[in-house]
């Protein structure tokens, strides 16, 4: 009896270490600088989802080390300090600023740490940028709203925050494809902040001072703001303004379209989930995947550009909006877009990425419910 | 009667909250990061602490003084602008030390345009110090425009790396103890500064500071100059910026022209947790230099307490607020219970 007892727990033993030996545990750290938005929220809680994805797929734990403050470039170095204090295996920052993070995050590369920058691309030795090319992003938008115009007439920028990489590569675009249209006069520019209530007040005080404003280019964040100001102004001829993919103004630009169906504006996808798509990628590098040094590409020759998803118009509006669900959608939620785990080993290869490999994510957003992203996790792991 | 002893203590050495506070603070932080005690750990720590430690002494004695100064963040950033705008990887050390010179005679003179308007146009240095921040922050963008630069890395290292002491390796029990084979550069500057002000602390001058923030009208009754001193406490704390500004750069190596902007306010909580209270007259920079410290600690703590990540922030505020309250809690209590004791002694 006793010995069989003994071997039952031999057998136990043995079978619990294996266990355990197979499961792989990685540490990975998530550093974010800025909260007050909601952009940067689903950007962390679709980070929580795929890592529950990927544990299911690949049998491994995720340890997620998440830090999220509002905070400045110091705040942000100390974040990094404090995961790899903690011995993190990567981390995945989204940069507050284009060098001030760089001594800090060398100094994580030199110690193996796998370092992905998302969102914005900085050029830290050693680090790994999983970015949507915002320039490519911005020139979409510009080149829509130059098309509208029919390349002649008074427009006015209002930009995010000035000096932020991702706002200084997106005018970069824009002032790109503005060259290209010599009759299109700039008569106003200045900064909304990523703030829609900012944008608004921007916005009022154009409309307040300029006369003749044909159109108005702006960026996510601040463009229900803006576009707000502009319906608020009930002008006869309003100018034609971008847009931005988030629910609450797709469900304002349907609305808009009911009573007039001339309304037209553009939102070009700028996905949350770029987070969630840095965390496949360092998944992949830890995992022993070898980067193709071809894949790289950018400003830097560190990024790897991730597929910008889609863009929102008049013709795919009502496709879109039935298909996300976009009127009983939170508010503040915003159209996504995330690499699959093959999009992500494509990634790493060099290969061309297509639309399979980006899945829209056409989850309930709300912060609490990780319900999706397990359902998804089960079906690709039963696949 | 121990009540009374442990008030007049309080009085006197107004760091002592402070200092109980960063003990417990440490203390809470070491139970979870067994490694904070490391020289490389501790170098980390505090050479991010540095620049915004600096700043504070420089608040602190303009809020002694009676004042306040809600510009040092943009005088920062400023700084941090021209240091990367003058200071490339290829400048020559004499160059360099000249830039620095430069930029603390920036900050000088920006500190110099607070005094003037508060201490002799006699404007509320709230609103003075608010309105001339834009000036900086505005100048700070004209400069550098975009976030860049870079420090040569001999520069950087400086700050960055531990200093080792070989004299110590050889030492019995001094070459057992890590941190003093191994010290961070920090120290080294905080030490400075400390020694500095304990010196000062004696001259007249600091003791015209305390008078004058204490009670203007009766300082100037004594025949302080108390618009010199007060124009003094401002052109002192732009040279803290300046430094400030320095320590920032060396730390992150390269420039932003916002980079300063969020420091104003730590500086203010970072005084006030000091014990330093912002009606002046009182208190000193060894609390305002360890309120930074607390402050960073309990950044710190929430990061190995795992704490959710949508609290927090709630939670670094609510901390923060309960490290402000606490003097005046304990004071509260012990009222409390002083009062009881009176009326029980009138009972019997």
């Amino acid at each position: 009896m006793k010995k069989r007892l003994l071997v039952l727990v031999l057998v136990l033993v043995l079978a619990f270490s294996g266990i355990v030996q197979a499961q792989d545990t990685y540490t990975i750290g998530v550093s974010n600088s800025f909260v007050g938005s909601e952009w940067r929220t689903q950007m962390i809680k679709q980070i929580e989802d795929a890592a529950a994805e990927i544990e299911e797929l690949y049998g491994i734990t995720i340890d997620l080390v998440i830090e999220s403050t509002d905070t400045d470039v110091s705040g942000q170095v100390q974040q990094i300090q404090n995961l790899l204090n903690r011995g993190v295996d990567a981390i995945i920052v989204n940069p507050g600023d284009q060098t001030g993070l760089n001594l800090a995050i060398e100094e994580a590369t030199d110690e193996g740490v796998v370092v992905i920058a998302v969102d914005q691309e900085i050029g830290a030795a050693g680090a790994i940028n999983v970015v949507i090319d915002q320039k490519e992003w911005a020139m979409i938008s510009a080149e829509w709203l130059a098309e509208q115009l029919g390349g002649e007439g008074s427009i006015v920028l209002i930009e995010g925050f000035v000096g932020h990489p991702a706002n200084e590569a997106r005018m970069a675009g824009v002032e790109e494809v503005l060259a290209e249209y010599p009759g299109i006069e700039v008569i106003g520019r200045e900064s909304g902040m990523w703030d829609q209530a900012t944008g608004q007040q921007v916005m009022s005080d154009f409309l307040a001072s300029l006369t003749g404003i044909d159109g108005v280019w702006t960026q996510d964040g601040m463009a229900s703001g803006v576009m707000t100001a502009i319906m608020d102004a009930g002008l006869e001829n309003p100018p034609i303004a971008t847009g931005e993919a988030r629910a609450s103004f797709l469900q304002m630009w349907e609305e808009t379209l009911m009573e007039n169906p001339d309304f037209t504006t553009i939102g070009v996808v700028n996905p949350p989930g770029i987070g969630a798509s840095g965390l496949r990628v360092a998944i992949e590098l830890l995992r022993g995947a070898e980067i193709n040094e071809e894949a790289f590409s950018g400003p830097f020759g560190n990024t790897l550009y991730v597929p910008i998803p889609y863009s929102v118009t008049n013709e795919n509006l009502q496709e879109v909006y039935d298909a996300q669900n976009i009127g009983e959608a939170p508010a503040s939620f915003t159209l996504d877009g995330i690499i699959t785990q093959e999009g992500a080993i494509k990634l790493i290869a060099g290969e061309e990425l297509t639309e399979m490999d980006v899945t829209p994510d056409v989850g309930e957003p709300e912060v609490e419910g990780m319900d999706m992203g397990t359902e998804e996790a089960e079906e690709s792991s039963g696949s | 009667m121990n009540q009374a002893n442990f008030r007049r203590l309080l009085a006197r050495n107004s760091y002592l909250f402070a200092l109980l506070l960063l003990i417990v603070v440490v203390l809470i932080n070491y139970s979870r990061q067994d490694n904070l005690f490391d020289p490389s750990v501790l170098n980390r720590n505090i050479r991010v602490f540095l620049p915004l430690a600096i700043l504070a002494v420089g608040q602190a004695i303009v809020i002694i003084g009676g004042g306040i100064d809600l510009s040092v963040g943009a005088m920062v950033s400023l700084c941090n602008a021209l240091l990367v705008t003058w200071i490339t990887p290829e400048t020559a050390g004499g160059d360099i030390l000249l830039a620095i010179g430069l930029v603390a005679l920036v900050g000088m003179a920006a500190g110099l345009l607070n005094g003037i308007a508060v201490a002799y146009l006699r404007l509320q240095p709230i609103v003075t110090t608010y309105a001339t921040s834009f000036i900086f922050a505005g100048l700070a963008l004209t400069i550098l425009p975009r976030p860049g630069g870079q420090l040569p890395s001999d520069m950087t290292g400086l700050y960055r790396r531990l200093i080792e002491v070989e004299a110590f390796a050889n030492i019995p029990i001094i070459q057992d103890i890590s941190i003093l084979r191994e010290i961070p550069p920090a120290f080294i500057v905080i030490a400075i500064i400390l020694l500095l002000w304990a010196f000062l602390r004696q001259t007249r001058l600091v003791q015209y500071i305390y008078a004058s923030g204490d009670n203007a009208e009766a300082a100037y009754t004594t025949g302080i100059p108390v618009q010199r001193i007060r124009l003094g406490t401002y052109v002192i704390s732009g040279f803290f910026a300046a430094m400030a500004a320095l320590a920032l750069t060396m730390s992150l190596g390269s420039g932003s022209p916002t980079s300063g902007d969020a420091m104003t306010l730590d500086s203010i909580v970072a005084v006030v947790l000091g014990g330093t209270r912002l009606r002046g007259g009182q208190g000193g920079i060894a609390g305002a230099m360890m309120g930074v410290v607390i402050l960073g600690v309990i950044r710190n703590i929430i990061s190995f307490y795992d704490v959710p990540t949508w609290s927090q922030t709630l939670v670094d505020a609510l901390i923060i607020l309960i490290a402000l309250a606490g003097p005046g809690f304990v004071r509260y209590v012990s009222d409390l219970i002083r009062r009881y004791r009176l009326q029980g002694g009138r009972a019997a």
